[in-house]
């Protein structure tokens, strides 16, 4: 299927918006083979630290590399589950809390395959994707996490 | 002939750097670079990294050779 091919710009500058999440969905209205979408979507939180809390994260990557290891998750998530298309987009740049940082889509024809295969992305992706992130506190202080 | 060195995350904020670059001709492997990093960035020492020579993850013993493109990558925290 052309869809499992087809290479995807991952790292977007800025938050996910939701408006472009919603467009997404709306797009596989016409894959009608698919019978389960799952979401994860990755939310900056204002943790506190030290009396402080976080404003904004600043996520920087290895652009290049980046992308070539997600295509690697992506050709080994398609060997390993039914899957009909897989979507994934990471920011880079500032996203302050409250914005979505990571937007995960993932669908197939069953829940069941949809749930674990979603969860495996998820993983893969944070140990394996070099992306750094920079807390940015209230006070314009940061720390590296 | 250079090798490129490329800084990620905290590391640029430990060396001032996000880009290096060093003589092929006295750098033979990793090991060697390193030895020349610490050096020239002590503060690289206490710092927790790895590798990626032509962004594929390397360990000590790789050899380099003029035109390689080598990232430190400190732990990653996508997400």
């Amino acid at each position: 299927m052309e869809t499992k091919k087809k290479k995807h710009k991952v790292l977007l500058e800025g938050p996910v918006q939701p408006s472009f999440i919603a467009d997404s969905i709306a797009k596989h209205s016409s894959k009608t083979d698919i019978g389960a979408h799952a979401i994860f979507l990755g939310q900056v939180r204002a943790d506190a630290k030290e009396g402080k809390a976080v404003k904004a994260i600043e996520y920087s990557a290895y652009p290049e590399m980046a992308e070539s290891i997600l295509s690697e998750i992506r050709e080994d998530l398609f060997s390993r589950y039914p899957i009909t298309c897989m979507h994934i987009y990471h920011s880079v740049g500032t996203v302050k809390a409250g914005e979505i940082s990571l937007f995960v889509f993932v669908s197939c024809k069953h829940r069941k395959e949809s749930f674990d295969a979603l969860r495996d992305i998820v993983e893969l992706l944070k140990a394996k994707v070099p992306v750094w992130k920079k807390e940015i506190y209230e006070d314009e202080s940061h720390v590296w996490v | 002939m250079k090798i490129n060195i490329l800084l990620f995350g905290v590391l640029t904020e430990v060396t001032g750097e996000t880009q290096l670059q060093v003589d092929a001709e006295n750098i033979h492997d990793l090991n060697d670079l390193h030895t020349w990093l610490v050096k020239k960035h002590p503060g690289l020492q206490d710092k927790t990294f790895q590798y990626a020579v032509n962004q594929a993850i390397s360990s000590a013993g790789h050899p380099l050779q003029a035109g390689d493109e080598v990232a430190l990558l400190p732990p990653f925290s996508g997400g």
